[in-house]
This record gives C-alpha cells, sequence and structure tokens, in this order.
C-alpha cells in the first residue's frame, strides 16, 4: 500500500466518528438529453453515503457515461437537482466549482492522459493544480506508480505504454489526491486480471479510508470481488438498487 | 526520452506545427522594428535640420548690376557687420571669404577660371546666442538702410519647408508602424487563438481536474508569451543588426544620399526595437489570457 494511504489511515484512526454525514452524492428526477435528440437519463434519483462503494452496471448506451458526466460536473442536467457534498449545483456558485472538483478523482474511459507529459507528470498534475511543491509530493507519486506496476515506466510518454498500462497512469492520476469521491468508467477495461485484481484493492483500500466509491463497468467478474451495492441503468432509467457479491 | 526531458513541467506542449507561426511573428516584428526605426531616423532627421538652422542668420549683399562692386561691397559689408556685432542676441558674426563662397558654388559651376571672376555677392554669416531671440524684421530694416544690397535671410522659409518634409517622412514611418503594428497584433492574436483551439482538450481536462480559471489562464498566457517574445525578439534583432550594419557602411566611407541624416540608430534609439518584442509578448499575452477565460466560460 502506498505510503500516502498508510498516512490517510493513521490520520483516521485519530479522529472521531462525524458528526452528522449527510449522502455525498443525491440525485433527484435527473433528466439529461443532449440538444433536441432524447432524454439519455430519466428521472434518475439515488443518494451515495459518504464513504459508500458502489457498482453502476448497465448495457452500452443504457447512459452509464452521462450520469457520470453530471456526478463530475462535466454537464449540467436538463432537469431534476444533484447534490455534491452538500452543495446543490443549481445554485452554487461558479467560484465553488473549482473546490468542489478538486474532491472529485476521474477515472475516464478514453484515460484523457496530456500525451506530452510522463506517465509521472500526468499523475502529478491534479497535485500541481492544488499548488503543492514537487518536492512535497514526488516520493507519493513515485510509490503510486510503483503499486500501479508502473514504477520502470515512470519516465514514458503515454504513446509508449500500452492501453492497460495508460489505464493505470489514469487510475494513479484519479487517486493520488485522495479524492473524497472516485469516479471510474470501465477502470479495468483494458488490464490483465492480475492488475485488475491489484486496481480493484486499490480502490478497496481507497474505500476503507474513506473515499466514496463509484464505478461503471460491464465487468460482472469485477462485482465478485467486492461486497459492494450495485445500481444498474436500462435505456436511461435506474431500475435495481441491491448488493452485488451476494 | 529526451522529448519527455524537454517538455517537463509544461502543462501547455510546443503544438507542431508552430514553426511557420514564429515566422510569421518574427517577420512581422522585423517590419515594425524597421519602421519603429525609420519613425526614430525621420525624427532625429527633424530635429537636427531644424536645430541646424534655428540659430543662424545669413546676410547677403548683392553686387551691383553695373559699375565696379568691389568697393561698394566692401563698405556695406563693414556696414552690416557693425550692425550685426552691436544687436543683442547676436553671438558673432563674420564674412565669409571669397575661396568658401567658391567652394559653396563649385558644385553647381564648377572651378575654372571664368567662375573665378563671376561678381559672387558678398555673405556675412551670423550665430544667435543659444536661447536669446533677434527681432528679425527690425534687423532686415536696419540692414537695407545700413546697406541698400543687404538682404536679411533666417532661414525660416527654408527651415519651414525641410521641417515640413521631415514631418512627413516622420509621419509617414508613424503610420506604417501604425499598420504594422496592427498586421502584427492580429497576427499574434490568430496565432494565439489557433494555438488554444488546438489545445481545447487540455483546457477541459484541467478545468475538470479542478485547475481554477486563473491557473489555466497562466499556463496558456505564460506559454504564448515566451513562444512569441522569443520569435520577435529575433525579428528585432536582424532589423537591430541592419541598422547596425548601415552605420558600418557609412563609417567605411559610403555616404548613402549627401546632406540626409545618417541611416544607422545609435545605441539609445536602438534601445527602443526592444519595444517590439515586449509589445508582441503583452498582446499574445492578453490575447491568450481573454481567449483561455472566454472558453472556460463557455463550459460547464
Amino acid at each position: 500500500m502506498p505510503q500516502v494511504f498508510a498516512q490517510m489511515r493513521e490520520a483516521l484512526s485519530h479522529a472521531g466518528p462525524p458528526l452528522w454525514s449527510p449522502p455525498m452524492v443525491r440525485f433527484e428526477n435527473v433528466g439529461m438529453r443532449y440538444g433536441p435528440g432524447p432524454e439519455v437519463l430519466r428521472d434518475v434519483t439515488f443518494a451515495l453515503e459518504a464513504g459508500s462503494f458502489t457498482f453502476l452496471t448497465g448495457p452500452s448506451g443504457a447512459g452509464k457515461t452521462t450520469l457520470l458526466k453530471l456526478m463530475y460536473l462535466g454537464e449540467p442536467p436538463s432537469r431534476g437537482l444533484i447534490t455534491l457534498f452538500g452543495h446543490d449545483l443549481a445554485t452554487a456558485k461558479r467560484a465553488q466549482f473549482p473546490a468542489i472538483r478538486r474532491r472529485i478523482g476521474v477515472v475516464f474511459q478514453d484515460f484523457r492522459l496530456l500525451p506530452h507529459l510522463t506517465a509521472y507528470e500526468n499523475v502529478a498534475l491534479p497535485l500541481r493544480i492544488t499548488g503543492i511543491a514537487e518536492g512535497d509530493y514526488k516520493q507519493d507519486v513515485e510509490e503510486l506508480l510503483a503499486w500501479v506496476g508502473l514504477g520502470g515506466r515512470m519516465k514514458a510518454l503515454p504513446a509508449t505504454l500500452s492501453g492497460g498500462e495508460q489505464q493505470r497512469v489514469a487510475i494513479a492520476r484519479a487517486v493520488v489526491g485522495r479524492p473524497d469521491l472516485l469516479i471510474a468508467d470501465e477502470p479495468t477495461g483494458n488490464v490483465d486480471p492480475d492488475i485488475g485484481d491489484r486496481l480493484i484493492r486499490l480502490f478497496a483500500e481507497l474505500n476503507r479510508l474513506g473515499t466514496t466509491v463509484l464505478i461503471a463497468t460491464h465487468d460482472r467478474a469485477l462485482l465478485e470481488r467486492v461486497k459492494a451495492r450495485e445500481m444498474r441503468l436500462v435505456d436511461g432509467r435506474l431500475v435495481e438498487l441491491g448488493m452485488a457479491n451476494r | 526520452m529526451s522529448r519527455a526531458r524537454a517538455s517537463k513541467g509544461r502543462i501547455v506542449p510546443r503544438e507542431a506545427g508552430a514553426a511557420p507561426l514564429d515566422i510569421v511573428i518574427g517577420i512581422m516584428a522585423f517590419l515594425a522594428a524597421l519602421a519603429l526605426g525609420a519613425s526614430l531616423l525621420a525624427e532625429r532627421a527633424s530635429l537636427s535640420w531644424q536645430a541646424g538652422l534655428a540659430d543662424r542668420l545669413t546676410v547677403q549683399i548683392l553686387p551691383p548690376e553695373r559699375g565696379s562692386a568691389a568697393p561698394m561691397l566692401d563698405a556695406e559689408t563693414e556696414a552690416v557687420l557693425a550692425i550685426l556685432r552691436r544687436t543683442d542676441g547676436i553671438a558673432y558674426a563674420a564674412p565669409v571669404s571669397r575661396e568658401e563662397s567658391l567652394a559653396l558654388v563649385k558644385p553647381w559651376l564648377g572651378a575654372d577660371a571664368l567662375v573665378a571672376e563671376l561678381p559672387l555677392p558678398r555673405l556675412i554669416d551670423a550665430k544667435i546666442i543659444p536661447g536669446m531671440s533677434v527681432n528679425v524684421p527690425q534687423l532686415a530694416r536696419e540692414l537695407k538702410a545700413a546697406a541698400p544690397h543687404s538682404l536679411l535671410d533666417d532661414h525660416s522659409h527654408w527651415a519651414g519647408r525641410l521641417k515640413g518634409l521631415a514631418d512627413g517622412v516622420r509621419y509617414s514611418a508613424y503610420a506604417i508602424l501604425l499598420l504594422i503594428a496592427v498586421a502584427t497584433t492580429a497576427t499574434v492574436s490568430f496565432a494565439t487563438r489557433a494555438g488554444l483551439e488546438a489545445h481545447h482538450d487540455i483546457v477541459e481536462l484541467l478545468h475538470q481536474m479542478g485547475a481554477t480559471a486563473g491557473f489555466i489562464a497562466r499556463a496558456f498566457e505564460r506559454h504564448y508569451f515566451v513562444s512569441t517574445v522569443l520569435a520577435s525578439l529575433v525579428g528585432a534583432i536582424v532589423a537591430a543588426a541592419l541598422f547596425l550594419a548601415a552605420g558600418g557602411l557609412e563609417f567605411a566611407g559610403f555616404e548613402a544620399v549627401p546632406f540626409l541624416p545618417p541611416l544607422s540608430l545609435n545605441a539609445n534609439e536602438l534601445v527602443w526595437l526592444a519595444a517590439v518584442p515586449a509589445v508582441s509578448g503583452l498582446i499574445a499575452w492578453a490575447t491568450a489570457r481573454l481567449s483561455v477565460l472566454a472558453a472556460l466560460r463557455r463550459i460547464y
């Protein structure tokens, strides 16, 4: 386990229980359409409690990526109410959005690595954005890259990495800032089972340390590895709620 | 991994195909520096022409149309000199020797024996004390009374025409400078916007990660400021080298046009050329900042 998470665990062991813990994410009757097209999400209502681990499943085109996009403030909903960390996004000031976004780590399905930056620089990007000096994060970034099996590829550019390696860089970038909410879109889609296991353990460890995790996946096998709630989207509607790994 | 090392720390990469734009910016900066240098030369020429004539008076004593000229010319020269030397504000007054007068007409009439026999007017050169003025019309009347063949010339007519010429050159240079500045602004602005379009995905990703508008704008404005300053610095340096080369040619004895001021810029004037990359960089900086902030306003 990277030292960065061990430090978090140490800090949490001294903290008392929270006095009040509202849902970290709340969707109420959320609808979404792109332009004049049909609604890709319809009346979606759910809440993610702080510290929860949830899988979002459903067939391709069901609206999983759109739901994640609304959650990480990639798009505003066409209708409905979204509350993140207690902020109603419809009434929150735009100046608050950067701080909200920094509390969210996102693993994009297409990775979105910057092609001119090395693996190390890509992972360090969220920390640079927050103004942390390199001396303060270098060790954390290197440990995290080693943990995802890329200790020897830190200086590699994304174009020289395989799809699985790029995915691991994207995951390391999403978690390096110790986000309160981790959103991952098919995070194990391009990696072999061993690495997939390791990544799921990473997500689970982060979750144990308090990070709320939401993973969109097609991979039913993934659901067997972690005891977590499952939300299923079909044709833009949230039709099934329950516990995976039953 | 040299490419990786080269890009370390640069959130905004140097875009592929940037070289032609850098060349265009460099050429525009070169032209702007030339126009700026030309306007500085024109201004210096205007000032030096006016300064050279402003404190001088020349009195001509024309030879009579018939009869012996020498006694009359001698008498009137003495009378004019006497008046000039007692006039307030005149630093000195001295007759121009016949040899000097012949040298003055030599470019037009030659130097053969016939010319030496021509009845040339006597010339008296007077210099006004710096900062003082002389009542020219009154002085002319006094001179006319004492020396009927005298003509006082304070060069105002010639100086006025020279000033008009110099001002024309100067304002033309300013107009060219303005046009090139507008073209340079448009070029730098276009190059910056094109680069930003190419990097829209970076803007979106940084925005998504929670970077503030100020952070994203700084990343881009620094990138375009540096690349524009470097490109326009090369253009300005080439222009400065040209002006220095012109100075070198004049030093070596190649006079461009007689009586026109030298085409080389002095050290103080060369410093002004540094304004070209500085202003270009500021334009790029402002364009990048405003474009990024506008793009971010369009994103959720």
